[in-house]
């Protein structure tokens, strides 16, 4: 319930691509084209999704197939922004509150855990940390169900505790941020031991302003694990106005099983915030992808 | 904002573990981590032992019933378990070695200096970025048995027969798998990048001198390089595609008849639709059992990691 395992991929090792040898422009040229094409097919569902939200129902089914919207209208948009039952904006709200919730908590309780882990000594210290890592190989569908029925005594069905507290003690963070700590300097935490700062204001002066690349990429992660995340809410979440977004949508495609243009609609503007930031993120995101802030 | 759980005790000497300093720190998160991560599990496997009924007043223990039932022809749970175990196993073992090539073939394209690079990479990494609902939701409709933009292509562009990919065994997995491909694809990508980076020149510069061709030099120099991180890659995409979900759930619904039910989407059904929850739960260890192996593998990876900085 933490980060879904086809997000959680962090590269062991890596750093930033070099790019090797000179341009050969003879062998380039097959090259490019062949990206292009590829290019156009990754792109084919996006245009496919905008291009039918742009058109009026009867055009959508309309025969032959309009590959351009002959008469692009926003209608979709419009009626899908104000659906009387199901506010794709509350769900967005929603999915933002439980999301930015999680991972402000999410990072704080890993890097307060990961910090004695990785700066103190003190007796089981590397029992704890192997403890943790340990249990990143429990099965999470092994404790859907359990934590499903403690849901349900704790009366948070429906309730946001249930999609934000369940996966709050994830091992991937501590021991990304463990690892990331391991690796500063010792210097500075002993001059400011001898200035006579206690071990909290270590960690607050010095280990988290030197930690800022691998707090912000596991911030990112437990963002888009908490904003993707799909089967959980699924199930832990049944009233229309405390869905989250991934859940919602789906709610729309039973409604308008046969209305793809509201459809497509709706998931696009389900993917408009992501987009926008992906394309502020971008760089950092591919980047923390492959090297993940461990080693530096 | 860090919540401050620590009061400002004297300093002590730090030598050995005379402080409960250390502890204090570890205290939010061992309360999540018991309530969240170890009772659950203990809890889990208690379910499964007993008759879990949420409406009657008591929960006989019965053993191991629940498990006998998924090894008994005959009972619904045998048969769509097994069912749904086999498909999983199908999809994992046609999207794993699709993931890993397609992937490798990219990031190979992709790597070398090329007029427009920087957009490439984003294009491909892009469609990861969606959530599991929406990517769903988009290609149901791509392959859409009458409207789609795949039979509109087949039919228009290349004159063939339109077919019924949602509702036809077999051809149902197309669109998941293409999906699934198209979803995850610039995830690995990107690892494959970063390592063809960490490449020496050198090798193949010396591959160079001697005549080597552009296969020989893949074969001999680029792929032996790769092999940790392709162990990588298929460990952790072996469990992602074991976990198989909301793919199949949004374009397929399971159907048709079942044919392209994951077996969580099974275990789900079997809790939330039929409430049997010790059913289910007995599901789950069995299947948890299962993915054990991968994410033991997973886990051995990132351990070595880890170690080697200890």
């Amino acid at each position: 319930m933490a980060l879904p395992a086809q997000q959680t991929t962090a590269a062991p090792t890596a750093r930033t691509t070099n790019a090797p040898g000179g341009r050969r422009v003879p062998r380039d040229i097959p090259r490019f084209i062949l990206l292009c094409v590829l290019a156009v097919l990754f792109l084919a569902p996006i245009y496919w999704m905008v291009t039918t939200a742009l058109k009026a129902e009867t055009d959508v089914i309309s025969s032959p197939t309009q590959w351009f919207p002959a008469h692009p209208t926003l209608d979709n948009f419009r009626e899908v922004l104000t659906s009387p039952d199901g506010n794709i904006l509350r769900w967005m709200w929603n999915s933002l509150f439980v999301a930015t919730v999680f991972t402000v908590v999410h990072v704080s309780l890993c890097a307060l855990t990961a910090y004695p882990l990785a700066r103190m000594r003190f007796p089981g210290r590397d029992l704890i940390f192997w403890i943790i890592l340990g249990s990143m190989m429990i099965p999470w569908v092994v404790t859907l169900i359990p934590t499903y029925l403690m849901m349900l005594k704790f009366n948070w069905i429906n309730s946001f505790h249930a999609l934000i507290w369940p996966g709050i003690a994830g091992a991937f963070g501590v021991f990304m941020l463990r690892q990331f700590f391991l690796g500063l300097p010792k210097e500075l935490e002993e001059a400011a031991r001898l200035d006579g700062a206690n071990s909290f204001q270590v960690l607050w002066k010095i280990i988290l302003p030197l930690s800022i690349p691998a707090l912000v990429t596991l911030a990112v992660f437990s963002f888009m694990g908490s904003w993707n995340n799909f089967i959980w809410p699924l199930y832990v979440v049944t009233d229309i106005d405390k869905l989250t977004l991934p859940v919602g949508v789906t709610t729309f495609s039973q409604r308008y099983v046969t209305e793809y243009g509201k459809l497509m609609a709706s998931t696009a503007i389900a993917s408009i915030p992501v987009l926008v930031a992906y394309l502020f993120a971008q760089r950092y995101l591919i980047a923390g992808l492959s090297t993940t802030g461990m080693k530096e | 904002m860090t919540p401050s759980t620590h009061t400002s005790a004297p300093h002590v000497r730090k030598r050995g573990g005379n402080t409960v300093e250390p502890y204090l720190y570890l205290l939010p998160f061992a309360i999540f981590f018991a309530l969240f991560v170890i009772y659950p599990v203990g809890y889990g496997f208690f379910v499964s032992l007993h008759r879990w009924d949420l409406l009657a007043d008591t929960r006989p223990f019965v053993g191991f019933e629940y498990y006998k039932n998924l090894f008994t022809p005959g009972t619904p749970q045998a048969e769509f378990f097994w069912n749904s175990m086999k498909n999983t196993v199908f999809f994992t073992a046609v999207s794993v070695p699709l993931l890993v090539f397609t992937s490798l073939g990219l990031a190979l394209l992709l790597y070398r200096p090329i007029i427009g690079r920087a957009f490439f990479r984003a294009v491909f990494f892009l469609p990861g970025i969606l959530t599991v609902s929406v990517m769903g939701i988009l290609w149901r409709w791509m392959f859409d048995n009458q409207i789609g933009m795949v039979n509109a292509a087949r039919t228009e562009i290349f004159g063939l027969q339109p077919l019924a990919f949602l509702s036809v065994e077999g051809l149902a997995w197309v669109p998941i798998i293409i999906g699934t491909v198209w979803w995850t694809i610039g995830f690995n990508m990107t690892l494959y990048l970063a390592a063809l980076g960490n490449i020496s020149q050198s090798y193949y510069e010396a591959a160079e001198l001697d005549g080597a061709s552009a296969w020989a030099k893949f074969r001999f120099i680029t792929w032996p390089l790769l092999a940790p991180i392709t162990l990588f890659v298929v460990v952790t995409t072996a469990l992602a595609s074991f976990q198989l979900f909301g793919q199949s759930l949004v374009i397929t619904a399971g159907g048709p008849n079942r044919s392209t039910q994951s077996t969580i989407q099974y275990i789900t059904e079997e809790a939330f639709t039929n409430n049997q929850f010790s059913s289910a739960s007995a599901m789950a260890f069995m299947f948890g059992l299962v993915m054990l192996i991968f994410t033991f593998l997973q886990f051995r990876i990132m351990a070595r990691d880890a170690r080697g900085e200890n």
